[in-house]
């Protein structure tokens, strides 16, 4: 083969790589947080799960938040409060 | 949610699981516990949806329970572009690109050291300035970054101002692009040139302006692609997950017939003189027809193009946005001819072509409430729900030649238009 030198189109990227939080040690009498991405059905699909692992794990409740639509990023303030009053977080992507 | 120190699962269906890592991925969070169940979720009975979420638990609780890996702070630098060997002969070269997605199925020119050298000639940037920073890779759109597609894209060193005006605005936070690329909706950023430039490079602006036959509109809006794709990381079928996408996405770049026009052009309404060179860019589906041959007054085009904009799929009538209506120049001649102002055109629009509540259907409405409370919560049938929130948000440019056609380009929706002005 006769080869050609040509320049790299993707280039770098501005990640930072960063840890995952510690994983709680048991989730009993702590609330199960969701985060609805309010596309059609997902807060069905996360509560469903959520509900099913708070029975699993004597978790106090389950709290539902909702994005104000799926292509747009929830609030500061309402991630602050999620962490505020959740042991555990569940969210959605996509469709 | 992880950086505020809680265990995160992020759930989604095995069809969106690439763009769940990638997202990951791209926020530094590689080891994010994602848990995907068989696709879809929407469009299903409650009952199906129930039974999939059990099939979840288990790997819901390893990945809220398995320890995470310790973050390594590695980032990326700006740096020389690396070098690859390819095939020199043009056949294997494609296929060479092909394999490693860093194409869009036509021919590619390779982008050697020299082609590359050539087209940083057309800006005075430096290579290492920033653009952007495009999503979903967060990828670093540099000067010489850019240029490399550009290259590959067939772009002559005079385009490359205008390339990187349209990086520099699909990069701004209004654009919402993180959205637009990942979305699956059928949108592409289209470029609408303003200003002498359009005229000094050859982008047309006329006849068969959105089609083939033109270098200056091929590679520019080509460029632009290749950008998105390769630096921001949104491979077809991968991150994009476009459900089928439109022509657009290979290349999408117009000038507006300013000469044509009876009315001041885009770049005036958003504030800059009528000399300086700008683009726009509007997340934009693919031109739809609005023909009108016998209408000889505002009035009667209005209602052609009101009854063609005001439809019950479209993403503008819940979630907003800018909805663009590319008048031919015949059609804004009889509008204007009237003595209606863009403005005029634009209002009597916005309350003519409405959506009455009755011809949704019902299982829509309960989101389309969330999303847009004035238009959907609680409204009686007979509501009528206009295809923008604002009148001022439909952008109107006059484009085309010789014919009595104009165009509906309805857009994404969570996204705003960006004008920027071309440095040259």
């Amino acid at each position: 083969m006769h080869a050609m030198e040509i320049l790299d189109p993707v280039g770098t990227a501005s990640t930072t790589r960063r840890a995952l939080a510690p994983r709680p040690a048991s989730l009993r009498d702590t609330v199960i947080g969701v985060l609805d991405n309010s596309k059609p059905n997902a807060r069905a699909l996360l509560e469903g799960v959520a509900r099913a692992l708070a029975e699993r794990l004597g978790a106090r409740d389950v709290r539902v938040w909702r994005k104000p639509g799926a292509s747009i990023g929830a609030g500061v303030a309402v991630l602050d409060e999620i962490a505020a009053h959740c042991g555990a977080v569940l969210t959605a992507s996509a469709d | 949610m992880e950086g505020r120190g809680i265990a995160t699962v992020v759930l989604g269906t095995h069809e969106f699981r690439p763009l769940a890592l990638a997202e990951a991925k791209a926020k530094g969070l590689p080891d994010l516990g994602i848990v995907t169940v068989p696709h879809p979720i929407g469009g299903i009975a409650e009952a199906l949806v129930a039974r999939k979420a059990l099939t979840a638990v288990d790997d819901v609780l390893a990945a809220l329970t398995r320890g995470p890996a310790a973050g390594d702070g590695a980032g990326g630098t700006d740096g020389a572009a690396t070098r690859h060997r390819a095939p020199e002969d043009l056949l294997e070269f494609q296929s060479f690109m092909m394999e490693r997605g860093w194409g869009d199925g036509l021919p590619l020119i390779p982008a050697t050291a020299e082609r590359v050298a050539a087209m940083l000639t057309g800006t005075r940037r430096p290579p290492g300035d920033l653009v952007a920073v495009l999503p979903p890779r967060l990828g670093r759109a540099t000067v010489l970054q850019v240029a490399v597609n550009a290259v590959l894209a067939g772009a002559l060193p005079e385009h490359l101002p205008v390339i990187l005006a349209a990086v520099e605005a699909v990069g701004q936070p209004a654009f919402n692009l993180q959205a637009v690329q990942t979305t699956t909706h059928p949108c592409s950023p289209l470029i609408i040139v303003n200003g002498p430039i359009a005229a000094r490079l050859g982008i047309n602006g006329g006849g068969n302006a959105l089609g083939q036959g033109h270098r200056a509109n091929a590679v520019i809006g080509r460029a632009l692609r290749l950008v998105l794709q390769n630096t921001g990381g949104a491979r077809p079928g991968r991150e994009d997950r476009a459900t089928q996408g439109h022509p657009g996405k290979y290349s999408y770049c117009v000038a507006e017939n300013e000469a044509a026009s009876p009315w001041e052009p885009l770049s005036v309404d958003r504030g800059f003189p009528r000399a300086t060179g700008t683009v726009t860019v509007c997340a934009s589906e693919a031109p739809h027809n609005i023909n009108d041959h016998g209408s000889a007054t505002a009035e009667g085009i209005l209602t052609t193009v009101a009854g063609t904009a005001a439809t019950v799929g479209s993403n503008n009538i819940y979630l907003g946005g800018e909805p663009l209506v590319m008048l031919g120049p015949e059609h804004a001649a009889t509008v204007a001819g009237d003595g209606w102002s863009k403005a005029d055109f634009k209002r009597a629009l916005w309350e003519r072509a409405r959506v009455p509540l009755s011809r949704f259907d019902p299982s829509n409405l309960d989101r389309f409430a969330v999303i847009h409370p004035a238009g959907f919560k609680d409204r009686p049938p007979e509501t009528l729900v206009p295809i923008a929130r604002e009148w001022s948000d439909i952008m109107v440019v006059v484009a085309g030649g010789a014919g009595k056609h104009s165009v509906l380009i309805p857009t994404f929706g969570a996204t705003r238009s960006v004008t920027q002005r071309i440095e040259q």
